[in-house]
């Protein structure tokens, strides 16, 4: 490979260049039995038990930005949506569609980044596909990643369990991620570290569900924020919800960008963070297990569920005021993740 | 040390004294405008309205720029979205107002290429980097955004950009107060003036209309402290029977404005009449390219057959932009017109009074 190569259609065509990349590029990469195998599907054991298993697809405009790239969003995105069944994710799927012309270089930092995300997380990456479309037909690279994993013994979360008295704990600052792409993507320049916040977070949640405190619910706000989330939470339990201004996490510099652009922080992607719905009397002891995870440093309880105004989301704001919060209508960033 | 603007005017403790003070001093119902729509914003953002006593009525004026846009100037820009060869661009907000068929976003999603800009100054980029196609900028705006359109025009006249033109559906604002002043049944018994066209026109921009009708008026921020203490204010010269223009938000607004912005302004637009959604045409309120620019004039260099439309029948966002409804008294709010289906531009737009009070609740 020289610094100059691209992808072409025939890395997709499933002939000898095929072949090459698969075991120069990423084979050596992702290396596991499972996939050496290189049959058609994967093939591993499994404890007895549940299992949880998601799926996501990734088309993040641009594929670069600051603080990671698609592949460990893509990663980290799979891994995440697993941990938030309350199961342990322990192999994952990867599919790539990547329009002819895309850098081999770029290509290859993307599936160092994936593997660097795997080994973080504990996961292997086990089975694949990779398709090469026309220029123009995708923009340079959509990854969808399909994972599997073990729920832990006992769990039953589930954004139907919140119940009234339960405190809301979120893990961290707000919007990290969302602001990160718009001022990647504008080439907006704002002073300060506006650095996307996409980590896994399946250690966080083992942490939690082994730790013999109850959880009720487990999700994380990825796209339409917390806000979003919040309402669906409302909905699914038939509950209602207050949120405090005051104690919600955003960083200074996000903020700043929120209030010139007019975007409110609540309604921002997140892509390392989780939502924590706990009866209170486990709330605090929940809460100092996710501030001792490395991802988890600025977590704080940000409201409480009610049985007041059912479905819905309010904020006590920081002048003593209420709003509600509403679900975001159409889209307020496109393709953030 | 620098006082960030976050911290200090969102202090809950002064928040309190003030709304205590309002409380206390508020002795009749009163009726106060905001006539912006940033500040319709702020005050549902920070919950406002329910801190305060229930005398006080806030209504929603006429200002913000994607509501009173005409459907006929929606249509315009739907219109352009499909010609041969033409790049619409637009600020986020107007993508989703519906024209008297359909949308930009939808216009869009056929095909057409319209694109979301975050300045004016990036439609003009656009033309640069494609010499071979016409570049549209959808210029909406008050006082605020109008300089900087205006200095884009500039640009591209000096740099040769001859593909760059603007369709100007711009609106001044202290006309529009003066007509709203002036309509019969408006009763409003304060203003809270706006902050960031204020920056721009000054004080003195509003002294015709308060020494015509006498309404207490103040120029405001908008962040919780600085609009709470507008309101006291408001409540103050209402309880001692003398009005004042007041400028409650010196940090940014002088009393002469910026005189350099509206010279370059003045230097590439003339005042004309123009429609404002639901209120009709007001006098002297637009702005249209000077006949020396007429060749960045969009709706010159492209026949648009445009034609004067009804508005949606039952849509109450004319009443509502002059404060003889709320969002709550239209028929079709929450019913027909959501954020999801907007049928009116008070729905659409995040500043719009309906789209508040449908989100903020």
């Amino acid at each position: 490979m020289t610094p100059d190569d691209t992808v072409l259609l025939d890395h997709g065509a499933g002939g000898r260049a095929s072949h090459a990349m698969f075991s120069k590029m990423i084979l050596p990469l992702f290396h596991n039995d499972a996939l050496a195998r290189q049959d058609d599907g994967a093939v591993y054991p499994v404890p007895a038990g549940r299992m949880a298993f998601s799926t996501d697809s990734y088309v993040v405009d641009p594929i670069f930005f600051c603080g990671g790239n698609i592949g460990d969003l893509a990663v980290n995105g799979t891994v995440n949506d697993i941990a938030m069944c309350g199961a342990d994710p322990l192999y994952i799927s990867v599919g790539l569609i990547i329009e002819e012309g895309l850098p081999l270089k770029d290509l290859q930092t993307v599936l160092q980044t994936m593997a660097d995300a795997a080994a973080r997380a504990g996961v292997k990456i086990v089975t694949g596909d990779t398709k090469v479309v026309p220029r123009g037909k995708a923009d340079k690279l959509f990854i969808n990643t399909s994972g599997v994993g073990m729920l832990f013994e006992g769990v039953d979360v589930s954004g139907s369990r919140a119940r009234p008295g339960d405190k809301i704990i979120l893990s961290g600052t707000m919007a990290d991620h969302g602001i990160a792409i718009l001022t990647a993507r504008e080439g907006l320049t704002f002073e300060g570290d506006l650095k996307t916040d996409s980590a896994p977070l399946n250690h966080m949640v083992k942490a939690v569900l082994s730790s013999g405190c109850e959880v009720h619910v487990l999700r994380d706000p990825t796209r339409g924020g917390v806000g979003t989330t919040l309402n669906e939470i409302a909905g699914q339990s038939g509950v209602g919800m207050t949120v405090f201004e005051k104690d919600l996490p955003v960083k200074k510099q996000v903020n700043g960008v929120c209030e010139l652009l007019g975007f409110d922080p609540l309604y921002i992607a997140n892509e390392g963070k989780l939502i924590a719905i706990v009866p209170e009397q486990h709330a605090v002891q929940v809460l100092d297990i996710i501030r001792a995870d490395e991802f988890g440093r600025d977590a704080a309880i940000i409201g409480e569920v009610t049985d007041q105004s059912v479905g819905k989301v309010f904020l006590q704001t920081a002048i003593g005021g209420r709003r509600l919060v509403d679900m975001l209508t159409g889209e307020q960033l496109p393709r953030i993740c | 040390m620098g006082l960030t603007y976050m911290k200090e005017f969102r202090d809950p403790g002064l928040a309190e004294q003030l709304v205590t003070a309002i409380d206390q001093e508020c002795t009749r119902p009163l009726r106060i405008m905001e006539v912006c729509g940033t500040h319709t914003m702020a005050i549902f953002r920070h919950g406002i309205r329910n801190v305060l006593p229930d005398a006080i009525t806030l209504l929603s004026g006429p200002g913000c720029p994607v509501c009173v846009t005409a459907q006929t100037d929606i249509d315009a820009f739907v219109a352009l979205s499909r010609q041969p060869g033409v790049i619409v661009t637009t600020f986020g907000d107007l993508m989703k107002v519906p024209g008297s068929g359909t949308t930009l976003a939808r216009q869009k999603g056929a095909g057409a290429d319209v694109r979301m800009v975050y300045s004016v100054f990036d439609a003009v980029t656009i033309a640069r980097q494609h010499p071979q196609k016409q570049v549209v900028f959808c210029a909406v705006g008050f006082e605020t955004t109008i300089p900087t359109i205006a200095a884009a025009v500039l640009m591209a006249k000096d740099q040769g950009v001859d593909n760059f033109c603007i369709y100007s559906a711009n609106k001044l604002t202290p006309p529009a107060l003066a007509a709203l002043m002036s309509t019969d049944g408006i009763s409003i018994d304060g203003f809270i003036l706006p902050g960031h066209v204020s920056v721009i026109t000054g004080v003195d921009a509003y002294r015709g209309v308060f020494d015509t009708h006498r309404v207490p008026s103040v120029i405001t921020g908008f962040e919780p402290i600085d609009i709470l203490h507008a309101i006291l204010s408001l409540v103050r010269q209402n309880r001692s029977g003398v009005p004042a223009l007041e400028n409650a938000y010196p940090r940014a607004v002088r009393e002469s404005g910026n005189p350099k912005a509206r010279q370059v302004m003045h230097q590439v637009f003339d005042v004309c009449d123009a429609a404002w959604r639901g209120i009709g045409r007001i006098e002297n309120s637009g702005m249209a390219l000077k006949p020396e620019f007429s060749r960045f004039d969009a709706g010159l260099r492209f026949d648009l057959h445009l034609s004067d439309v009804d508005e949606p029948r039952g849509c109450a966002c004319g009443e509502i932009l002059m404060g003889l409804k709320t969002p709550k008294a239209c028929p079709l709010y929450k019913k027909s017109c959501t954020p999801m289906t907007p049928v009116g531009p008070c729905m659409v737009s995040s500043e719009g009074a309906c789209a508040a009070y449908y989100n903020y609740g």
